[in-house]
């Protein structure tokens, strides 16, 4: 896996060397600490960040596909994959790279909510339950992982951003309202459908429960997203 | 150290390259020649590994690669055509990268960018972002990045593409330089410039190769005459048969053809004269020079009108058009239109 690590840094690098990624993480920023002033500290309410994970895991819909986009399209786009893929680094090394690359993107754009952690902690008493909060920024992250493998496959397809975007959007949005298709689905069917469903295993986070087969289906879902990724580069090469 | 072993490449139903072999020996320095479409790009990218030959194989320094893409891949410098290079990046952090990816450790990584940046005539943009770069220094940095890791192996496609004349001058100067210790294969559309680099050239068209060797002998070998033209005086006004007499005497030289005609009322002045030579004539200057003097004819000008690589090119080209008359999807459809979304690459 020579060379992700370069790759991974050059990425990171990318998002604070261009205003698109210090306007993300404002934008987020902006927006949750709006919610957390008017939602989370309210005086009488029980101390929970339960409506900031909530509208968190919305505001990913936009974010992560505008991270994305370019992951992979721009080096499509500008010929540089080409001198990614003569250089001794191996296709998987590249997508890796990449991915974790915008992971830690998304990570840092987290990072500052954990002063809404710390202010709930200050203000309230009796102190916030930890589980919930524990088990909603795994959620986050896990949310954000499979989001981002999704567009690094949508990203890897073509070398226009703005598709690529579309593409990861409508993605997520059919992921997200895949209940619909549950209902409708022939019973022999619906066993795989229901296990592809992401609502409850979100609801089970929130309620601060950490099933391990939740954990599993994300990091797995992502993983498969990754290995699709990595066929679309190296099908390059065969084209 | 690079050899290309029949190597064919079809995108759909275009055949882009059918069987291009040659081999390169250590220190040689090649030429790719051909028009647009000729499958110059497609075959330096099976040779890079950006794409993998439908059959065939490549092998730099020894290694596969197909079967040994890292081996082979850390003994090759690349500059792609458009030099493509993160635009965002500044020169040195480009260059870390760039060394990152070969496995460099920071002590070697600093030395080596050091070298290249002296090398490459970067110093003075050694900080400044790529996006403000001019293409000229784009190109260095592409090229810098290219001899990074020292490879004995250098593949430039179209290193003078889009560059002024002074750049393209300076590009040449830093291609030469780096001739002296490397197996080196550019393409090039600028003839001359393969002629003054290069001892050997390939000349694709078509997909295939049509001529192979260096250009001394492609223009020995391609069976044109060579042309001397010269200005004489001394003749007899109106006796133009016996300069050619005296010229056709000398060895090699097939014919002479008088090209200003006389004005009725003039005095007959200076005489300007085409020689031909045979086919595998020496240079033939001194031999005309000395029957001229032998028999009292004044030259004022005696030059050689020779067989350019130009022109041995676009009779080969032009012959494989001929060969093909048909439709040929290789011939006419750009490999590297196909490959760039904008298609706008040359």
């Amino acid at each position: 896996m020579k060379g992700a690590g370069a790759i991974a840094s050059r990425e990171l690098g990318s998002y604070f060397r261009q205003p698109a990624g210090w306007i993300i993480i404002a934008l987020y920023l902006f927006l949750t600490a709006m919610v957390f002033s008017f939602w989370v500290l309210n005086p009488g309410q029980p101390a929970t960040l339960r409506s900031f994970f909530a509208v968190s895991g919305w505001l990913l819909l936009p974010v992560v596909p505008a991270v994305s986009m370019r992951l992979i399209s721009d080096e499509l786009k500008s010929g540089t994959l080409e001198g990614l893929l003569t250089s001794p680094v191996t296709g998987p090394a590249i997508v890796l790279g990449k991915f974790f690359g915008a992971a830690l993107f998304l990570l840092g754009m987290l990072l500052p909510t954990l002063v809404f952690v710390a202010l709930l902690f200050r203000v309230s008493e009796p102190a916030p339950d930890v589980g919930p909060l524990v088990s909603g920024y795994l959620c986050l992250t896990l949310l954000a992982l499979l989001y981002l493998s999704i567009g690094t496959l949508a990203t890897s397809l073509t070398s226009n951003a703005t598709l690529a975007f579309m593409i990861t959007l409508f993605a997520i949005l059919g992921l997200m309202f895949m209940e619909g298709a549950y209902d409708k689905a022939p019973a022999w069917l619906r066993p795989v459908v229901g296990a592809m469903l992401i609502r409850p295993r979100i609801e089970d986070f929130a309620k601060g429960v950490i099933d391990t087969g939740h954990v599993v289906f994300f990091l797995s879902t992502t993983g498969w997203f990754l290995l699709l990724s990595v066929a679309s580069v190296e099908l390059r090469r065969w084209r | 150290m690079l050899v290309v072993d029949g190597v064919h490449k079809s995108f759909g139903s275009v055949r882009a390259v059918q069987g291009i072999s040659f081999e390169l020996k250590p220190g040689q320095v090649a030429g790719l020649l051909g028009p647009n479409g000729a499958g110059k790009t497609t075959t330096i990218r099976m040779i890079t590994g950006f794409y993998l030959p439908d059959q065939g194989r490549v092998l730099i320094g020894g290694c596969d690669t197909v079967d040994q893409p890292k081996a082979a891949h850390s003994r090759l410098g690349y500059l792609p055509e458009s030099t493509p290079l993160y635009a965002e990046m500044r020169v040195t952090d480009y260059l870390h990268f760039r060394g990152k990816l070969f496995g460099m450790d920071r002590r070697t990584r600093v030395a080596a960018i050091e070298h290249v940046i002296s090398r490459c005539w970067l110093k003075d943009v050694r900080k400044r972002r790529v996006a403000k770069l001019s293409k000229g220094y784009k190109q260095r940095v592409g090229l810098a990045a290219a001899l990074l890791h020292n490879p004995p192996v250098l593949v430039l496609d179209e290193p003078s593409n889009g560059l002024d004349p002074s750049q393209i001058r300076e590009t040449r100067q830093l291609v030469r330089e780096l001739s002296a210790d490397r197996t080196m294969l550019m393409s090039s559309h600028i003839l001359p410039e393969v002629e003054r680099i290069c001892d050997r050239v390939i000349i694709v068209a078509a997909g295939k190769v049509r001529a192979d060797g260096s250009p001394a002998q492609l223009i020995r070998d391609s069976g044109d005459q060579g042309t001397y033209l010269a200005q004489a005086k001394g003749g007899r006004a109106g006796d133009d048969d016996r300069f050619i007499r005296i010229m056709t005497t000398v060895p090699y030289v097939q014919s002479a053809r008088r090209t200003n005609p006389d004005r009725p009322g003039e005095v007959q002045d200076w005489t300007h004269w085409v020689l031909t030579s045979k086919k595998g004539a020496p240079d033939l200057r001194e031999a005309i020079a000395h029957a001229a003097m032998q028999n009292g004819i004044m030259l004022r000008e005696l030059r050689t009108d020779a067989q350019t690589l130009e022109r041995v090119f676009l009779r080969l080209v032009e012959e494989s058009e001929q060969a093909a008359p048909e439709p040929e999807p290789a011939a006419v459809i750009d490999d590297k239109v196909r490959a760039t979304p904008t298609g706008s690459a040359a």
